[in-house]
């Protein structure tokens, strides 16, 4: 596995995310329906392999573990991540998250509020604290991946 | 003293009353707080407010007289012979930071071991690695065995090190067992070490007799026994404290300030810099006050009962690995759902308001022997009934079906 084939593996696992669980999961009822909804939308991400997890990749959260990489491809200006999370609500999250960052530009991604993205989507209710600010560690470590 | 009578207890509690859909099941990180704290310190700050030890006024003397009388009380509490041995600080971490600054050089030279076990929460592994660093002292580290409890035939080995300070906890904040703590300290004595118990969690569980015990040092935190955040106790022999060189200076600790050099004051102020917790020490007195009126064995035997309860419960939830014994267990179940990361399994008991820690729970190195992401931590108090029990095997049961569909 490289990191080439996870970037190709999780392109098309986001747009279906994106078009077919967010729908979803605005539409879901009760909270039962929506965490399982965020779990297995997680899930759809292709897994980092444990052999290319390097330290240097781990984003600590408060109580599990994430590994972000990232591609930037200069010519069309687009930053790329594969994401992987040992907690799978959180990688739920991550994985909303990263349908809404993937692609973007560098100014783009500079500019990304992503408390107001999730308020838009509906979504913040389902952040309790803790939760958020082990997204919020990804997500620092995401722009941190700006110039 | 009164009988212990559970609906009586539980309604002294306000917290309950503004979050009557909540289970909490976190009493390990902290406690409610009884009316009776509460409105000690209320009283203090609208009608005895002054600060202590400095006043020549009678106000200043009077909030001197109860910050000492709590002195006192707490004093009586764990059965100290004197009052000087209660030395306030804010908490466990503070105390056991104290120790370990304090003791080196007076104690620990370069070259001497201090050993602590495998089961310690970070308060009690961190400071020594601090300190020993500086110093060149090795902190050894006793292995648990097969069943998570403290390898006492390792324990026995290490002391042939002759370690210089024994420093573990009473009672495991991650699992709730118990530690044959008294049979620890003699052995650790008969070594020649210093003993200090880090009893976070063990001042919680039962009545302790730091003379019974005779360890140099018994140290906890208010917040954990009903009391207020931010006080602590650090209860030392009177020869001990002397040993301990002030981690700071400042006002209240010195008899003598030149600026070539200073005198100490006497115990325990010499350990007291700065002003006080004073509204905290009085909080704490209330707590502890408060808890003598009950019976505290009757009070024990309600929790036990809870605690067997949702043992019992739990064997009928298929997929649990329980990292929990019941026997010797002061009212903690750490536990995990097969295959599911314990993030997981909290938040969706948070989802149903039941309050539970999912994590390491300042014990990392302990799970990383386990080779565990950590666990979810289920602690009972006396003020939890049957219902907070059902509600929370029902919610843990929902869990377990969502993550498993
Ligand atoms: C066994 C043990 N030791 C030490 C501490 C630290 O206590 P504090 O944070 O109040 O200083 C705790 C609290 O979680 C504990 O459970």
């Amino acid at each position: 596995m490289t990191l080439d084939q996870l970037l190709t593996d999780t392109k098309p696992a986001l747009s279906q995310i994106y078009n077919q669980d967010l729908p979803e999961l605005s539409e879901a009822k009760d909270w039962q329906s929506k965490y399982r909804i965020l779990m297995h939308l997680g899930r759809k991400l292709p897994p980092i392999p444990e052999k290319m997890k390097q330290p240097s990749l781990l984003v600590k959260g408060c109580e599990s573990r994430a590994w972000l990489m990232h591609y930037y491809n200069q010519h069309q200006d687009q930053h790329f991540f594969v994401l992987d999370s040992e907690a799978r609500i959180v990688k739920g999250l991550m994985a909303i998250m990263l349908c809404l960052v993937n692609g973007m530009s560098n100014s783009e991604l500079k500019k990304f509020d992503l408390a107001h993205a999730f308020d838009k989507l509906n979504l913040k209710p389902y952040l309790s604290q803790s939760r958020g600010s082990g997204l919020n560690a990804m997500m620092v470590r995401i722009k941190e991946c700006c110039h | 003293m009164q009988p212990f009578d559970p609906v009586n207890f539980r309604g002294q509690f306000e917290f309950f009353q503004h979050n009557p859909d909540w289970v909490y099941l976190d009493n390990a990180a902290t406690m409610h707080k009884p009316n009776a704290v509460v409105n000690a310190m209320s009283a203090f700050y609208q009608r005895s407010n002054s600060n202590v030890h400095r006043g020549a006024h009678t106000l200043s003397q009077k909030a001197t007289r109860a910050f000492e009388q709590a002195r006192d009380d707490i004093a009586a509490f764990i059965n100290a012979s004197e009052r000087q041995q209660i030395v306030f600080c804010s908490g466990a971490t503070a105390a056991l930071n104290q120790i370990a600054f304090g003791l080196m050089h007076t104690v620990l030279k370069a070259g001497d071991h201090v050993l602590i076990t495998a089961l310690e929460h970070h308060a009690n592994i961190v400071p020594w690695q601090l300190h020993c660093a500086r110093y060149g002292v090795t902190l050894d580290v006793v292995p648990l065995d097969a069943n998570h409890k403290v390898d006492q035939q390792a324990f026995s080995q290490l002391l042939q090190h002759k370690p210089k300070v024994v420093s573990f906890s009473h009672i495991s904040n991650v699992l709730g067992h118990i530690q044959p703590v008294a049979q620890m300290i003699s052995q650790a004595k008969a070594a020649g070490a210093l003993a200090v118990i880090d009893g976070a969690q063990g001042i919680v569980h039962d009545s302790i007799d730091v003379q019974a015990l005779d360890a140099d040092f018994y140290v906890w935190s208010g917040h954990k026994l009903y009391g207020p955040t931010g006080i602590g106790v650090l209860y030392g022999k009177t020869a001990a404290l002397e040993l301990l060189t002030p981690i700071f200076g400042g006002g209240e600790m010195i008899s003598e300030v030149q600026f070539s050099h200073s005198l100490f004051n006497i115990l325990p102020f010499r350990l007291e810099a700065g002003t006080p917790d004073i509204a905290g020490a009085i909080g704490l007195a209330a707590a502890i006050n408060w808890l003598q009126d009950i019976n505290r064995k009757e009070m024990k035997n309600y929790k036990a009962m809870l605690l067997n309860q949702f043992f019992e419960g739990l064997n009928k939830i298929g997929g649990l690995d329980i990292l929990s014994s019941p026997v010797h267990n002061a009212g903690i179940v750490a536990l995990n759902v097969q295959g599911e990361h314990p993030a997981d399994v909290a938040e969706l008991l948070n989802q149903q308001a039941v309050a539970v820690r999912g994590g390491q729970h300042c014990a990392m190195p302990f799970f990383n022997q386990l080779g565990l992401a950590g666990a979810v931590r289920f602690s009972f108090a006396p003020y939890n009934n049957e219902a907070d029990v059902a509600t929370s095997l029902q919610a843990l049961t929902q869990a377990v079906e969502i993550l498993t569909a």
